[in-house]
C-alpha cells in the first residue's frame, strides 16, 4: 500500500478525536529540532473550522474490540492500514520542518493486544525522540487495559498522555462498549497524576466523552467532568458530538449532530476550570440541561438577578467572573486599573469587556448603564437572545491559543 | 502648519528623536519616516538625530521589559499615527514609570496595547501559517505577506525552532528577507538576495501528501466554512499551501 493511501485510511480514522491542542508544555531545542510553544499553536483550520496543529493519525485501524459508534470496530468491513514507525517518522519529521505541523498526535485501534499496541506506540515515538531529535511536541493515547509499566515508558517521552472515557456512566458504556472498562481508562489518568512532572507528561492529559450517544443529561456529562478534573488534575475534557456512523439499534438517528449542545457544554467546562463556578451552579436536578438559546453564565445571572449588577469599581474579582462578557483578562485588568484611577463606562471598552452582554449587570460608580427601571429579567433575557442569534456566533469548540 | 519630523524608519532612530523632542519640549504634529509624501500643509523638519544605542536598556531596566516590547510592536503596525502614539506613550512613562501600562484611561496607552495586541496576535497566527518549501539546496524557504512587520518575531521563533537548518523568510510586501546560518538571523532588503527558487524533488511529494491530510481531516458533517474563515482569514490564504488553490479558485 502506497504511504498516501495509508495516510487518507489512518487520519480519516483519527478524526473523530477532538483534541487537539499543543498548549501546556515548555520543552526545549536541545540539539535537535523542534520545542513546543506554551501557549500552542495552530499552523491550520480544517473545513469544519476545528484547528489543525498536530499530525492526527492512528498508528493501525485494526482493533480487537467492537465499540458500537466507532469507524473502526472489528464487526465492520473497512479497508484497514498500518503505519510501519520509520513511515510516521518520515511524515512527522518532513511536515514539521516544512512548519505544517506543531508536532505528533498519536492514536491507535487495539492490534493483538493492549501491550502489543502499546509497545508500537512507544516504539515510534522512541525513534521520532532519539533517533530523529525530534523536540516538537507528542500526544499521545495510552491504550486502556495495558501494563501499567508501558504507561510509564509512553509518559517520559511525550508532552501529553491521554485516554478517553467515551461515555459519561458505566451503563451507557456496557452497552456500547462492551469490551471497554472504565477503571482501565482511570488506572492511566491515576498512573499520569501520580507521575507527572516536567520530565513526564509535561502537558497533563485529557479525555474525550461522546455527546448525544446515549440519554445522559448536561448535569450527568457535567458532573462527570467535574469528578475527573477535582480526582485526576485533567488538563481538558474534550466533547464530541455524535456523529452517526454505524447502523446500530442501540444507537439513536441524528440527522445533525448536536453543535449547540456541544459548544454549552464547553462553555461551562470553561465555568469549572477558569470562573470559580460549581457543577450545581449552572445546572440542578430540576434543570438538568442547558438552555440552547443562551450561554450557561448568562443563564446563570438572569437567575441570580439579585446578585446583580456588580460595581465594577469595588465588586471583588470573583465578582466579576460572574458578570456576562467578562472575562479572566478583563477581570484582571479591571482589578489592576482601579488602584489608579475610577473606571468610566467609557473606559471599559478599552479593557476587552463585551459590553452588549455586561452592560445590563453592571454599574460604574453607582450608575447603572440605561434606565434603571429596565433591569428587569424579561428585558434583559431578550435582549440577550437577539443578541446571541443576531451575532449568530460561531460555534468554538477548540482554542488551542488559550493556556491551559 | 504641521511641523512633521522625520525619523530614518528604524526604531532605535525613532526613540533617539523622541527622546530629543521631549528634552527640547517639542510638541510634533507628527512623526514620519523618510519615505513619507509631503502635502502643502506640512512642513518637513529633519534634525538628523544622532542615535543613541543606550535608550534601548534604559527603557528595559527603568520601565520594564514589556514596556519595550508594546512600543516595539506598536513600531512593527501600520497605523498611520503609530510614531505619534510612541511619543505619547514615552511622555506618559516619565510620568508613570513601571505603572504606565495599567493607565488605561489615557488614550496612548489603550491605543498602544490595542495596536500592540494586533501584532502579536498576527505574528502568533503566522508562526503557524508560514509553510516551508524545501528549495534544491536544501534551505527551507518560506513567502509571507502579513498586514503588520512579523519578520522578526518569526525569526526569533524560528531560530530556536529550526536551529539546524538553513532558512528564509521571505516579507513579499515590504521586500524584506530574513536569511538564517544556523547561528544567526540577518534582516536585509530582499533586492540585495540573487535567489534561486527551484524546488527539491522530494518537495512535491511531500506538499501533495500534506494536502491529502489536510483534506481528509474535515468531518464533513460538522462542515462550518465561516469558522474556518474567522481563525484562517483569506487575506492569508495565497501563501498557505493547502489554501492555494481554492484561493486561486475563488479568486477566478
Amino acid at each position: 500500500m502506497k504511504l498516501k493511501e495509508k495516510l487518507t485510511i489512518l487520519a480519516d480514522a483519527a478524526k473523530y478525536d477532538a483534541s487537539c491542542s499543543s498548549s501546556g508544555s515548555t520543552r526545549k531545542n536541545e540539539n535537535g529540532i523542534g520545542n513546543a510553544s506554551y501557549s500552542g499553536i495552530c499552523h491550520s483550520f480544517a473545513s469544519d473550522g476545528r484547528c489543525i496543529s498536530l499530525l492526527k493519525i492512528l498508528l493501525t485501524n485494526c482493533c480487537i474490540f467492537d465499540c458500537k459508534y466507532c469507524l473502526n470496530r472489528k464487526s465492520n468491513n473497512i479497508k484497514r492500514a498500518i503505519f510501519t514507525p520509520e513511515e510516521i517518522c518520515t511524515i512527522t519529521m518532513n511536515f514539521y520542518r516544512r512548519n505544517y505541523i506543531e508536532g505528533l498526535f498519536l492514536s491507535s485501534g487495539i492490534i493483538k493486544s493492549p501491550d502489543y499496541t502499546m509497545e508500537l506506540i512507544i516504539k515510534t515515538i522512541s525513534l521520532l525522540r532519539n533517533k530523529y531529535h525530534f523536540n516538537g511536541y507528542i500526544h499521545a493515547k495510552a491504550i486502556p487495559g495495558s501494563s501499567d509499566y508501558l504507561v510509564k515508558k509512553l509518559g517520559k517521552l511525550v508532552d501529553r498522555m491521554s485516554a478517553n472515557i467515551e461515555l459519561p456512566t458505566e451503563s451507557s458504556l456496557k452497552l456500547l462498549a462492551p469490551d471497554k472498562k472504565e477503571t482501565n481508562v482511570t488506572t492511566i489518568m491515576k498512573t499520569i497524576k501520580e507521575n507527572r512532572n516536567t520530565k513526564f507528561t509535561p502537558a497533563g492529559s485529557s479525555t474525550q466523552m461522546i455527546i448525544g450517544a446515549t440519554n445522559e443529561s448536561d448535569l450527568d456529562i457535567m458532573s462527570k467532568s467535574s469528578y475527573m478534573y477535582s480526582n485526576y488534575n485533567l488538563k481538558r475534557v474534550f466533547y464530541s458530538a455524535y456523529i452517526p456512523l454505524n447502523n446500530d439499534k442501540l444507537l439513536p438517528t441524528l440527522k445533525t449532530p448536536p453543535l449547540t449542545r456541544e459548544h454549552r457544554l464547553y462553555e461551562a467546562d470553561w465555568l469549572l476550570r477558569y470562573y470559580n463556578f460549581k457543577v450545581e451552579d449552572i445546572l440542578s436536578i430540576d434543570n438538568p440541561n442547558f438552555n440552547l438559546l443562551i450561554d450557561p453564565k448568562s443563564d446563570y445571572a438572569l437567575r441570580h438577578l439579585n446578585e446583580f449588577p456588580k460595581e465594577i469599581n469595588t465588586a471583588s474579582y470573583y465578582d466579576l467572573l460572574k458578570v456576562p462578557g467578562i472575562g479572566i483578562t478583563s477581570a484582571k485588568r479591571i482589578i489592576k486599573s482601579r488602584k489608579y484611577f475610577k473606571i468610566t463606562f467609557k473606559d471599559l471598552k478599552n479593557m476587552g469587556i463585551v459590553l452588549k452582554r455586561a452592560s445590563y449587570f453592571i454599574t460604574c460608580n453607582g450608575k447603572y448603564f440605561i434606565n434603571k427601571s429596565l433591569f428587569n429579567k424579561e428585558f434583559i433575557e431578550n435582549n440577550l437572545v437577539l443578541e446571541t442569534h443576531q451575532i449568530n456566533k460561531p460555534s468554538i469548540t477548540q482554542l488551542s491559543l488559550f493556556n491551559e | 502648519m504641521n511641523k512633521m519630523y522625520i525619523y530614518d524608519g528604524t526604531f532605535l532612530n525613532l526613540l533617539s528623536l523622541i527622546t530629543f523632542l521631549i528634552k527640547n519640549n517639542i510638541k510634533p504634529t507628527n512623526i514620519v519616516n523618510s519615505n513619507y509624501e509631503p502635502t502643502l500643509l506640512d512642513e518637513i523638519i529633519n534634525i538628523n538625530i544622532v542615535n543613541n544605542p543606550k535608550i534601548i536598556n534604559n527603557i528595559k531596566n527603568i520601565w520594564g521589559l514589556e514596556i519595550y516590547k508594546i512600543m516595539l510592536y506598536v513600531y512593527f503596525s501600520e497605523d498611520s499615527y503609530k510614531e505619534l502614539i510612541i511619543y505619547y506613550l514615552y511622555l506618559n512613562c516619565l510620568k508613570y514609570k513601571r505603572n504606565t501600562l495599567n493607565m488605561r484611561n489615557l488614550k496612548c496607552v489603550s491605543k498602544s496595547l490595542k495596536i500592540a495586541k494586533y501584532v502579536s496576535n498576527e505574528a502568533h497566527k503566522l508562526k503557524g501559517f508560514v509553510r516551508f518549501k524545501e528549495l534544491e539546496s536544501k534551505v527551507l524557504y518560506a513567502e509571507i505577506s502579513p498586514t503588520n512587520n512579523c519578520l522578526l518575531i518569526l525569526s526569533e521563533h524560528f531560530k530556536k525552532r529550526l536551529s539546524h537548518e538553513y532558512w528564509l523568510i521571505k516579507d513579499v510586501k515590504r521586500n524584506m528577507i530574513s536569511i538564517y546560518d544556523k547561528k544567526n538571523y540577518y534582516i536585509i532588503p530582499a533586492s540585495n538576495l540573487k535567489l534561486n527558487i527551484e524546488l527539491n524533488k522530494n518537495e512535491l511529494e511531500f506538499a501533495d501528501l500534506w494536502c491529502t491530510f489536510y483534506n481528509t481531516i474535515g468531518i464533513k458533517e460538522r462542515y462550518n466554512a465561516k469558522l474556518r474563515l474567522n481563525f484562517m482569514p483569506k487575506k492569508y490564504w495565497r501563501y498557505i499551501l493547502e489554501m492555494s488553490d481554492e484561493n486561486e479558485k475563488s479568486n477566478k
